[in-house]
């Protein structure tokens, strides 16, 4: 089956929830199993909630836009924001790196994103923003993963 | 949504229910801290057989928590995360913090007295 859609909010931390539960339901048809369903929802809460505290700083008006496809088993997918962008990619990607540690930031958030999913990769330049684009491979359907 | 409540011998027990991100994190962070300050606590069991998600904002608030505790001395346990959860917890090195037993096993461990309820 395949299927696209877009996603626009503004950002307000309230909208990270809604990411998520959006985008539970768009991966539904691929029956995937709990575990493909909570570290795919985990990656979009990561990616979501970086765009809205660090891309926007909680601004409740710039829009974070998310875009996601699916083909076949195969979910490709990008979140976007307009914000403040990263100065140093290579530093921010590291385990443990946060630059809001007063925040209780972990610093996991990319660390967590790269392991949950294939292909990761981000593009971000200061003052024009942010793009993380990820696929997640969801595994077949068979009669055994349909017990679970 | 988080149950924060005292045990004996000062061992604070809080369960979480919902799904806890950084909005969650954000609302119940002071709750949590306040009590492990108010409450002479020494140790913090993580109750989350009844959280359904956990993002990294989970890693941020225990971890913020092992902080307020280290004065106190305090110890840690992180009980019945799902698969997902212990891969989070494992990538910031927390795997040994991790129990799959009741509430009241975590408190025997700690060295707490069980009262009969």
């Amino acid at each position: 089956m395949n299927n696209e859609m877009t996603l626009s909010f503004v950002a307000i931390e309230e909208n990270e929830a809604l990411a998520r539960m959006a985008m539970t339901c768009f991966i539904t048809p691929l029956d995937p199993t709990i575990e493909e369903i909570s570290e795919f929802k985990t990656i979009v809460s990561e990616a979501v909630t970086n765009a809205i505290i660090h891309g926007y700083e909680c601004d409740g008006t710039s829009l974070v836009t998310i875009h996601a496809r699916i083909d076949e088993k195969k979910v490709s997918m990008t979140v976007q924001d307009e914000g403040a962008g990263i100065l140093n990619l290579t530093e921010a990607m590291e385990p443990m790196y946060t630059t809001r540690p007063h925040m209780e930031r972990s610093g996991m958030g990319f660390t967590i994103m790269e392991s949950f999913s294939d292909n990761l990769s981000v593009e971000s330049a200061v003052g024009s923003g942010t793009i993380v684009k990820f696929e997640k491979q969801f595994s077949p359907v068979t009669e055994t993963s349909r017990m679970r | 949504m988080a149950n924060i409540e005292i045990a004996e011998n000062g061992i604070l027990v809080v369960t979480l229910y919902g799904e806890l991100d950084n909005h969650e994190a954000n609302g119940i962070r002071t709750h949590i801290s306040s009590a492990i300050y108010a409450g002479q606590v020494r140790a913090v069991i993580w109750n989350l057989e009844r959280l359904g998600f956990m993002d990294s904002a989970g890693i941020g608030l225990i971890l913020g928590r092992m902080r307020d505790l280290v004065p106190l001395g305090g110890e840690t346990l992180i009980l019945n995360p799902s698969a997902t959860m212990e891969k989070i917890f494992s990538f910031s090195g927390l795997e040994k913090n991790i129990r799959h037993c009741t509430v009241e096993e975590a408190i025997g461990e700690m060295g707490g007295v069980l009262h009969e309820q």
